[in-house]
């Protein structure tokens, strides 16, 4: 046992610089992420807000959360963005506050929110709106309108060339080079392609035959990108490629305009905005169920169809006052001008309108003490 | 006459022949600095470029080649057979190495280019895409960090020491020095086998699911609460327990049954034996069996995702709470970047830095095991 002691007489080195480490780790650090201390705040609200959901959130979800904790630091806000069907499936299962989800709950998803939020069920809102561009890259041509059928043409391979009689038709005024059209695609599963197959579906159906989903049908062929950086890439390396991405990654890349109804819309925050407050709310659902059928086909002027629109869920009852409090104060920061625009600076997303905020602020109001 | 004369200059030639014809030490490095250059030369003229991998592969054929040909020319061929035996085992020695300097090549050239102070000491509170479209802009420093996740690490990791190193080092004296092979010491040893081979991800969902089974008992619809550090290393001890059983198991079977009989011998009991001698002088390979353990699961990933969520800021507490470790951080900041687009690479810059972190930790812990080793490990012929 002796020789333990002795043998430990060594080891005070290295046990040293362990217990320093672990002193420096301690003392320094833990600063915001500018390095300046949290400025407070003039709320009480004290807690932890978790919510589980869709990924095309997270940059929108780290700009609130970032602005709402610098105005309230007692509150913790996590975000987990495990996916929408996960998001949902955890929320109805009182796993956490609130869900973020790409897609609106469907018939038995409002029976189980029920039970899991009481008699009202779970309250669904917009909350992101997020465009997505149809990008090109074409020596010579700055300026491209589409029509429906065109775009399914082209990514379904049908049409091959640029200078094509139905993207003239569309464009008689732009000179189209005789030059061969890559058409790029995601090829992860991603709500993007979702988004875009079933606008594709309801405005050009005798076009797109295949069904829509998260992954771009297989025998359209195409050339396939990873992730929407990829898709971006690949249409800014090719002449001749034409891709669909988040209106947030395009950067220097022209979008085209897309035709609704007789005229070509080109894409705007403003535009998509349009579409959402263009549509019809689903029937059938309770007064706090702002669940919307996209308006794809719609003719209202100005309007820009391609959008991905992301609800949050939160319930219509919780436990105690502390997480009504809580969720109320997140909610409306979430969909108020600044929040709004707080995410469209951070991940470029489009606003919401004033006349659906104020519908969204009352179903906010209506949150209340469970029993 | 002349078959005799053959016969004796064969005769007289033979032993001289054993120590003769033998290549220069220095000639398999010329051989291989010489195909290495005909490599290049190769890939210049027939790729229209310096390749590497092309070179890399062209270079080991050639270099196998000329070995052969050049030890086969002068020595024989039996030399020439031994020397590409050793040429093969080198050269494929060199090819597993590959990997390995590459990825730290990798990692240490990106994340030295991004790692800061700031980096170390901030956290992810109040960060936002805004403030990397700034960055890439060139209009300010790179803002966030991952101290909240080096904690949390640190944390998680040590919480699944406390919890696996006394029941791995207990079972395993139970295996060597109680059961004598009895069939609870079988179903041991099959038990721990197969729970070497639990992919991480099943680790992470089982420990998740019982904590939130526990939760939903103790205060029902609240099962979110079981998200905690603690859970994740929960998770991570079923992958640590199985290695240091398997380990300490090896080293304690190293200890000679000598020093046990010799303790027995004087009237020492059992498990006086076992803490005064058996485990002293084993304490060196114990210790860094436990450290490689430690560094398998200090990079894990998957479990601490299902059992400990993303969080964005610093969280001391073990037991309530969502924690971040560096590999989740790295993994969140690469595929879910803060600001999408263009400035995606502050993400992707804040994700190296960590990677370079880890990997520093996780080479700090291995130096750690060979100096405990060293420093404690029995002195010969005491």
């Amino acid at each position: 046992m002796k020789g333990i002691f002795v043998k430990m007489k060594h080891l005070a080195p290295s046990a040293a610089i362990l217990a320093v480490g672990a002193i420096t780790l301690s003392a320094c650090g833990g600063q915001s992420a500018t390095g300046e201390e949290a400025s407070g705040g003039s709320s009480d609200l004290q807690g932890t807000l978790t919510g589980i959901g869709a990924s095309s959130q997270k940059a929108a979800m780290d700009a609130w959360t970032a602005d709402f904790t610098s105005q309230n630091s007692g509150v913790t806000v996590n975000y987990s963005p495990d996916g929408s069907g996960a998001g949902r499936e955890q929320f109805l299962a009182g796993n956490a506050q609130f869900a973020g989800s790409d897609a609106h709950l469907d018939d038995d998803e409002v029976k189980a929110g029920e039970e899991a939020c009481g008699a009202d069920g779970a309250y669904e809102f917009p909350v992101y709106i997020s465009p997505i561009a149809v990008t090109f890259n074409v020596k010579g041509v700055d300026e491209l309108n589409l029509s429906p059928e065109t775009i399914a043409k082209i990514f379904k391979g049908d049409i091959t060339n640029w200078n094509d009689k139905a993207i003239k038709a569309d464009n008689p005024d732009a000179e189209l080079p005789d030059l061969k059209i890559t058409a790029v695609h995601r090829a992860d599963d991603s709500g993007t392609t979702e988004n875009f197959a079933e606008y594709l579906k309801a405005t050009a159906e005798k076009d797109w035959d295949a069904e829509v989903d998260g992954n771009f049908p297989k025998e359209y062929g195409g050339e396939a990108a990873q992730g929407t950086d990829g898709v971006i890439q690949t249409v800014s390396d090719t002449d001749g490629a034409i891709g669909y991405a988040d209106a947030s990654a395009v950067g220097e890349l022209s979008t085209a305009k897309v035709k609704v109804g007789d005229e070509f819309v080109e894409l705007s925050p403003e535009a998509a905005t349009k579409v959402v407050d263009a549509s019809e709310k689903v029937e059938g659902r309770s007064e706090g169920d702002l669940a919307f059928d996209l308006a794809r086909d719609t003719t209202e002027s100005g309007a820009y169809p391609i959008v991905l629109v992301s609800y949050h869920l939160v319930c219509s009852s919780y436990k105690d006052q502390e997480t009504v409090d809580m969720v109320k104060a997140w909610e409306k920061f979430v969909v108020s001008e600044e929040g709004q625009k707080s995410a469209a600076d951070s991940a470029g997303s489009a606003p919401l309108s004033d006349d659906l905020r104020k519908q969204i602020e009352e179903v906010i109001d209506s949150i209340k003490v469970e029993g | 006459m002349t078959t005799m004369n053959t016969t004796t200059e064969a005769a007289v030639s033979k032993p001289a022949k054993l120590t003769s014809k033998q290549l220069p030490k220095a000639t398999p490095w010329i051989v291989a600095v010489a195909s290495i250059i005909v490599a290049i030369v190769i890939s210049l003229i027939a790729f229209g470029g310096f390749n590497i991998p092309v070179v890399a592969v062209l270079a080991g054929l050639i270099n196998a080649i000329a070995v052969f040909a050049v030890s086969a020319s002068y020595e024989g061929r039996r030399k020439a057979v031994d020397r590409i035996a050793t040429t093969i085992v080198t050269s494929t020695f060199v090819l597993a190495c590959v990997p390995l300097i590459s990825l730290l090549w990798l990692t240490v050239s990106k994340g030295g280019a991004a790692i800061s102070g700031d980096l170390l000491t901030r956290t992810m509170l109040g960060m936002k895409g805004v403030l990397d479209q700034q960055y890439v802009a060139g209009e300010a420093t790179l803002a966030g960090g991952f101290y909240h996740a080096i904690v949390g690490t640190v944390l998680i990791t040590l919480a699944a020491c406390v919890i696996s190193i006394p029941i791995g080092v207990l079972t395993a004296i139970y295996l060597v020095e109680y059961s004598n092979k009895n069939r609870l010491g079988k179903a041991i040893t099959f038990l721990v086998d197969v729970m070497t081979g639990i992919p991480s991800i099943v680790a992470g969902l089982f420990a998740f699911a019982l904590f939130s089974t526990i939760a939903n008992v103790l205060l029902p619809g609240a099962a979110g609460i079981a998200k905690t550090g603690f859970t994740a290393a929960v998770a991570l001890s079923v992958l640590m327990i199985p290695i240091v059983v398997r380990n300490t198991e090896e080293i304690l079977r190293l200890v000679p049954m000598d020093l046990r009989e010799a303790s027995y011998a004087l009237g020492v009991p059992k498990w006086k034996t076992i803490v005064k001698i058996v485990l002293p002088t084993s304490v060196s390979g114990i210790l860094s069996g436990v450290t490689i353990a430690i560094a398998r699961v200090i990079g894990e990933t998957a479990p601490i995702m299902v059992t400990a969520g993303f969080a964005k800021t610093l969280n001391w507490n073990l037991f309530s709470g969502w924690m971040s470790t560096l590999p989740t951080f790295i993994y969140d900041s690469q595929l879910r970047p803060v600001s999408p687009g263009a400035a995606a690479l502050a993400s992707s810059e804040r994700a190296w830095a960590a990677a370079l972190v880890l990997v520093a930790l996780v080479m700090v812990l291995n130096l750690l095991a060979r100096i405990i080793a060293k420093v404690l490990a029995p002195k010969a012929g005491r």
